[in-house]
């Protein structure tokens, strides 16, 4: 029951990571304003819930209202350096889960409201709706890894790659940096909203609690370690991180200690970016190599001359 | 017959239209004078307010956020980076003050000091350990960034851990207060606590000693030198590294002292640096990333802006609590508009 549980999670934020990872890691735009995308999307699934829509297109719905909000975002972040980037988007999460709060008639305002599961059959027991659910998330995050993967290993993905090494360059081979940078946004943010709905509907319901910048931070701790602009290598992370978590969360209830574990737990995870930071930059996989055939022809050249050679 | 009828029936489709149109026409009137009256009421509320506190105010806050923001500005100026942990000096040294001026009983002045140098020293030992070392090994400015989030989310939580282990100290997450009182008093229609008059003269201190360093001293001007480029300061003999490590020192010591500021006026607890850091983030941005004067100015324009929002916000019925808004709007509005602040108005030929 608890590891279903974790597998669910670990689906969740598996889905985050590789929207993080198509943002930063391939195109290269710092966004530490995750957290507001998620929860656009999970309070609009939990708004349309209400409304009695069918959960496909209270899905479907987050996901767009969160798109339309990463476009919003990625107006000034055009223009602008990563630092000021960085912060408009960490202010902007701020600023939202503010209004979701102060806004009583929104949803619920500081208490939250319920959410209605997505599928629920009558009669079924915990371990049913679990496993339910597992489907269902593993279904969207497998559809967002066949994008993410179709994304970046196309003339697409290599543009945004170019566009994170160089933008001038990227700009003079004739590639529009500007809608690429709000198209990659659009689509990061998209996938963040689903899984914020998926998040809603599973936990049964929202308040803005839940909504703290740490679910950021804890995202880009999964992308870090995982390997940027490698998708198996996020979703590594985003499985080693939740175990981390979860694994920190067991041994709290078996060890005595002299203060509150939920600060230490904090504590590691700062000390887990720093280390990963200091020691793995590239994280545990490495960004993975572009395979075209025109880039296979010139290494087997390549390789041929060396034989010739030698 | 049907001809008849149909004229009679558009006659009185007419009268009907223009009935309701003249219906139309008064309700709009009569809607324009409920507006004017609520006008008039609007007006009613501003002559209420007093208008005098509300500017004291504005100058109270924007004190507060010049000592804070001053920090930040050298060491983002100087770094190439936006220091997220700078909160945590904030909140670092609301604590290291409570210790030495409730828990040890040695007043506020010594507060004031030890909180400097203790968290002027922490800021330090973060730049060389951390910021530098990251730097040598070729980190770019977003690793930088999560490195100072990373830095911030220890320093927070290990605020109350060390609490927890070491009782002395008197750290919990539980919000504590100062137990020093200070007196207000009226002066004609403003109401004045000794705390915001101290808030203001260090402000104005601060501001006259940071000018004469950085314009009179070889330390200040080897820090503008290093801010606009660190080669050359390099190339004409300037230590970079320490002059880089004078910076941090300082604006951490800075960030501890308007961290006792804000905590003595309302509550000391592991959040006190994070709820102020998107008005500094405003007022460093507004002011120009690194400039000194700038940021004095935007300091100004932000705390005064915050002020009479509040007023603005409670004429239009919303909550106070979107205070924070006004700041978030000024950042939004500057990146926008002209993403360099106000640097440009004190740059010297």
């Amino acid at each position: 029951m608890y590891f279903l549980d974790l597998l669910v999670f670990i689906g969740i934020f598996g889905m985050m990571s590789l929207s993080l990872n198509l943002e930063y890691g391939f195109a290269g735009l710092a966004n530490f304003g995750k957290v507001a995308f998620f929860l656009v999307g999970a309070y609009t699934y939990a708004l349309m819930a209400e409304l009695g829509i069918p959960f496909i297109f209270c899905l479907l719905g987050g996901a767009g209202m969160a798109a339309v909000f990463g476009f919003l975002i990625s107006l000034p972040a055009l223009r602008l350096r990563a630092d000021y980037m960085a912060i408009v988007a960490l202010t902007f999460g701020e600023i939202l889960r503010l209004i979701i709060k102060t806004e009583d008639w929104i949803a619920g305002g500081d208490w939250g409201t319920s959410v209605a599961p997505a599928i629920s059959i009558a009669g079924a027991s915990a371990q049913l709706n679990i496993f339910i659910n597992i489907v269902l998330v593993y279904a969207c995050l497998a559809a967002c890894f066949i994008v993410a993967q179709l994304v970046t290993n196309s003339p697409y993905g290599r543009s945004m790659r170019a566009i994170r090494e160089d933008e001038v360059a990227a700009e003079a081979m004739g590639k529009n940096r500007a809608r690429f940078k709000a198209q990659i946004f659009m689509l990061g943010s998209a996938m963040a909203g689903l899984a914020g709905g998926l998040y809603a509907q599973y936990l049964h319901y929202v308040l803005p609690g839940m909504f703290m910048p740490m679910v950021t931070f804890t995202i880009w701790i999964m992308v870090l370690m995982g390997g940027p602009a490698n998708n198996w290598g996020v979703l590594l992370g985003a499985c080693i991180v939740e175990v981390f978590d979860r694994g920190a969360n067991i041994a709290k209830d078996f060890l005595t200690l002299p203060t509150d574990p939920s600060n230490l737990q904090y504590i590691l995870f700062g000390v887990l970016i720093m280390v990963v930071l200091l020691y793995r930059p590239q994280g545990l996989l490495k960004e993975s190599p572009i395979k075209t055939k025109a880039i296979e022809r010139v290494r087997g050249i390549s390789n041929a001359i060396r034989n010739r050679e030698s | 017959m049907p001809v008849r009828s149909r004229a009679v029936a558009n006659e009185t489709r007419f009268t009907l239209l223009s009935v309701a149109g003249v219906c139309c026409i008064e309700d709009i009137i009569i809607g324009f004078i409920a507006e004017l009256r609520s006008f008039d009421e609007w007006i009613l509320v501003y002559m209420d307010v007093n208008w005098a506190q509300v500017l004291f105010n504005g100058v109270v806050t924007a004190s507060l956020y010049l000592i804070a923001a001053v920090g930040l500005t050298l060491t983002y100026g100087l770094s190439g980076f936006p220091n997220f942990a700078y909160a945590e000096y904030i909140a670092l040294g609301a604590f290291t003050g409570y210790f030495v001026s409730d828990r040890l009983g040695l007043g506020m002045p010594a507060a004031f000091i030890v909180a400097f140098l203790f968290v002027g020293a922490v800021g330090l030992a973060c730049c060389r350990g951390i910021f530098q070392t990251l730097s040598k090994r070729g980190a770019t400015l977003i690793h930088l960034m999560v490195a100072s989030i990373a830095l911030g989310l220890i320093l927070r939580h290990m605020i109350p851990a060390l609490g927890d282990i070491i009782p002395v100290l008197g750290w919990k997450w539980a919000p504590s207060y100062f137990s020093t009182s200070w007196d207000a008093f009226d002066y004609g229609p403003l109401r004045v606590t000794g705390l915001w008059l101290w808030t203001i003269i260090v402000a104005l201190f601060l501001a006259f000693t940071m000018h004469l360093v950085l314009t009179r001293t070889r330390i200040g001007k080897a820090i503008r030198a290093t801010a606009s480029n660190p080669e050359l300061a390099l190339a004409s003999g300037i230590s970079v590294d320490r002059i880089t490590w004078i910076t941090w020192f300082v604006g951490a010591g800075f960030a501890a002292i308007a961290g006792i500021f804000r905590a003595a006026d309302t509550q000391i607890w592991p959040m006190t640096g994070w709820e102020m850091i998107l008005p500094i983030f405003a007022v460093v941005i507004l002011g120009g990333i690194g400039n000194f004067y700038g940021a004095i100015v935007a300091a100004f324009i932000v705390g005064f802006a915050e002020n009479i929002g509040v007023v603005l916000l409670t004429a239009v019925g919303l909550p106070t609590s979107y205070r924070i808004g006004i700041a978030f709007i000024i950042l939004i509005i500057t990146l926008i508009v002209k993403p360099q602040g106000l640097a440009m108005l004190f740059r010297r030929s």
